[in-house]
């Protein structure tokens, strides 16, 4: 059991690309953005009684930008008293958790009124809500008192499909949350994620495609709400096969044995002279030229 | 010899008075101050490292470490083998997290004889391992500048042009016990293009100075303990790659980790190669990973196949070292009271307290200072950026 002076932060990344859900919304009606955020709600809500120190923090994932909806920035915390939307809670509820409720609600409702999709730009921002979370777990160690230990977690629920340009700025996050010894647990409500498989090896956490969208509060609750200490006791769905091969920079094949330039580190399936990326060229190792003898010149008479 | 001038010396200088520059608040700490010292180091390193310059990434290493008799002195608490091996532990992890597919050898040098305490490998246990057990060594005799570093250069002139030659030497006696004539080491070392760099724990030691010199490393000797830690922390970055480093294509396996289950009907237990030497028994294990050419198992990457000799690695293995490839660069300072927008930071939502803001060139987002360090030192890349990407 975790002693007083252990905290576990949960923080919640849940993808709200608008074209994704829109889409979803005609396909399949009963499966809604408020009843995802409801699910959401139901597993911070639970997180937050589960010990009287544990932490929650709410990110949502737009095509333009990352938003805090918990905690968020236009509320001061500790300020139950004078806050006009709810006097006190209405059914009985920790007050905690109201506050909490109401502020996920309002701010989503702000965030997908204001934002409006550009041009191109379709896909989700996963890479920078992701470092946005890690410089919030940073900054919340560091304001710890001495003596207390926090562990911390970030559950990421995606929607919409990987974005290829981000592997770098992904990869970068990942290593940096390994380093931390943060977890990263993703539950992946539609198309696989390689990206999303790579992150759960490489830190330790978990990775679940729902088979049934509708029950996702049930899936949140029963494997992604214990705590990483208690998981070994389990049994939870089994950690999936990670495709770690490499592609190659000239055909986007995955290859089993290749080329790695030594200046750039890019990967190529055949021999090349010149490396594309950093057009550095390479030594070939020449088997040794043997000159021809030279013939005497036969002296004339 | 002697081309260069030599630098002045501390005592030629002026009057320093190092006194004045810790001041203390209105409570009478002295901590804001010398945070405030300690993180003005952190962001000269992160300033230092700029520019587009090609660095060697895979890497070949050997710390020489001096266990003389000098080495059970106590001015490193408990004494200066015990700190010494401490930050080495803490050194090679660091430096197998920066550098994935480098590689690292320990030397040990005392009673006027160098001997190998770990080969050259890319796996972090064995040395820590290596490390952890040298605690008990008695420390005595000389130590032998010239045998330790033939021994370092006999497996260093084997390996290919294209890693970079490195020996990291620490170095705690005031004397060393030769054979042979050192300086005619020195050439041979700079012929074979191996970069010496030493860390001294007394004092300056002129054949130091000069091997540091010609060989093209670097030479510093410690004030205490922290000043230990960051002169070793600045050999985990790559170095710039010598104009004479040959670059080639490295021929490299990405082999695939199998995971069977006991309940599979196909699974076979099998050894692991890496067991050949290991003094731990043979283990039969289900899953692991396979080499694409010879098929032979391994239980962790990135290793070196002894079957076949094809380098193992995984696609994160060289992803690790992209961020040095693509550098992030460094934040503008500015006070706080020229900032005009809102005092609050981007990265970790936190209200802006501290007398400097730093400002993302590319994205003009602001943000604090523990932010700025954690950004640069961990995570390589600005959260606002990448929200702006096309």
């Amino acid at each position: 059991m975790a002693s007083d002076d252990e905290l576990s932060l949960l923080l919640i990344v849940v993808d709200v690309n608008p074209l994704w859900w829109g889409r979803k919304a005609q396909e399949e009606p009963e499966f809604s953005l408020s009843k995802c955020i409801d699910a959401i709600m139901v597993l911070g809500n639970s997180h937050l009684v589960m010990n009287r120190n544990n932490r929650l923090a709410v990110i949502a994932s737009h095509c333009q930008e990352s938003h805090f909806l918990y905690p968020s920035k236009h509320w001061k915390g500790g300020d139950f008293a004078s806050d006009e939307n709810s006097a006190g809670s209405r059914d009985g509820k920790f007050e905690l958790l109201t506050v909490a409720n109401d502020l996920i609600v309002q701010e989503i409702k702000h965030l997908t009124a204001r934002t409006q999709v550009r041009g191109q730009q379709t896909d989700t921002l996963l890479a920078g809500s992701l470092a946005k979370a890690l410089c919030y777990i940073h900054r919340v160690t560091k304001q710890l008192e001495a003596g207390q230990e926090m562990k911390s977690r970030i559950l990421v629920i995606k929607a919409a499909e990987d974005c290829a340009s981000q592997y770098m700025n992904f990869m970068n996050v990942i290593f940096a949350a390994q380093k931390q010894g943060v977890l990263i647990d993703a539950c992946v409500l539609d198309a696989e994620s390689g990206l999303l498989q790579q992150a759960c090896d490489i830190t330790g956490g978990l990775y679940l495609k729902i088979p049934q969208t509708t029950s996702l509060g049930q899936y949140l609750l029963w494997v992604f709400l214990p705590d990483p200490d208690q998981r070994s006791q389990l049994v939870l769905p089994p950690p999936v096969h990670v495709d770690y091969r490499a592609a190659c920079f000239c055909h986007r094949n995955l290859i089993e044995i290749g080329y790695v330039c030594s200046v750039c580190l890019s990967i190529f399936c055949n021999f090349s002279p010149i490396c594309t990326t950093c057009e550095t060229a390479f030594k070939i190792a020449l088997p040794p030229v043997l000159k021809a003898k030279k013939k005497k010149p036969k002296l004339g008479t | 010899m002697d081309e260069e001038p030599e630098r002045a010396k501390r005592w030629e200088g002026e009057f320093e008075r190092t006194w004045e520059l810790l001041v203390e608040d209105e409570s009478g700490s002295l901590k804001p101050s010398v945070e405030d010292i300690l993180f003005k180091a952190k962001r000269k390193r992160v300033i230092e490292s700029q520019g587009q310059i090609r660095l060697g990434m895979m890497r070949h290493m050997y710390i020489v470490l001096d266990a003389s008799r000098t080495m059970e002195d106590q001015d490193l608490k408990p004494n200066r083998l015990t700190s010494t091996l401490k930050l080495l532990e803490f050194f090679v992890e660091e430096y197998f997290d920066q550098n994935p597919i480098s590689q690292l050898g320990i030397i040990a040098t005392k009673n006027k004889r160098a001997e190998k305490l770990t080969d050259l490998a890319g796996n972090p246990k064995k040395h820590i391992e290596a490390l952890k057990r040298a605690v008990d060594t008695t420390c005595s005799g000389e130590p032998s500048l010239y045998n330790s570093l033939s021994l370092a250069m006999q497996n260093l002139k084997h390996m290919p042009g294209h890693t970079s030659r490195e020996v990291l030497v620490i170095f705690s006696s005031l004397t060393t016990c030769d054979p042979a004539n050192i300086y005619d080491l020195i050439k041979t070392l700079k012929s074979t293009k191996i970069r010496v760099s030493i860390i001294g724990l007394s004092a300056e030691v002129r054949v130091c100075t000069v091997l540091a010199r010609e060989t093209g490393g670097t030479y510093h000797v410690i004030l205490d303990e922290s000043h230990f830690k960051e002169l070793l922390m600045y050999h985990v970055k790559p170095p710039p790659a010598s104009s004479s480093s040959e670059c080639s294509l490295i021929r490299m396996g990405f082999p695939q980790h199998t995971l069977v289950s006991i309940s599979d009907q196909d699974s076979k237990p099998s050894f692991s190669m890496a067991h050949l030497d290991s003094t731990v028994g043979p283990g039969l294990t289900l899953g692991g990973y396979y080499c694409p050419q010879c098929k032979a198992k391994y239980s962790e990457l990135p290793v070196e196949c002894k079957v076949c000799g094809l380098t193992l690695v995984s696609a994160p293995h060289l992803a690790r070292s992209f961020h040095h490839l693509f550098p992030l660069d460094a934040f503008k300072e500015i006070p706080l009271e020229e900032h005009q927008g809102e005092r609050f930071c981007e990265g970790c939502q936190g209200d802006l307290k501290e007398q400097n803001v730093y400002i993302c060139p590319s994205c003009e987002s602001v943000f604090c200072m523990e932010c700025d360090l954690f950004i640069h030192d961990t995570l390589h890349c600005c959260p606002s950026c990448v929200h702006s990407q096309p």
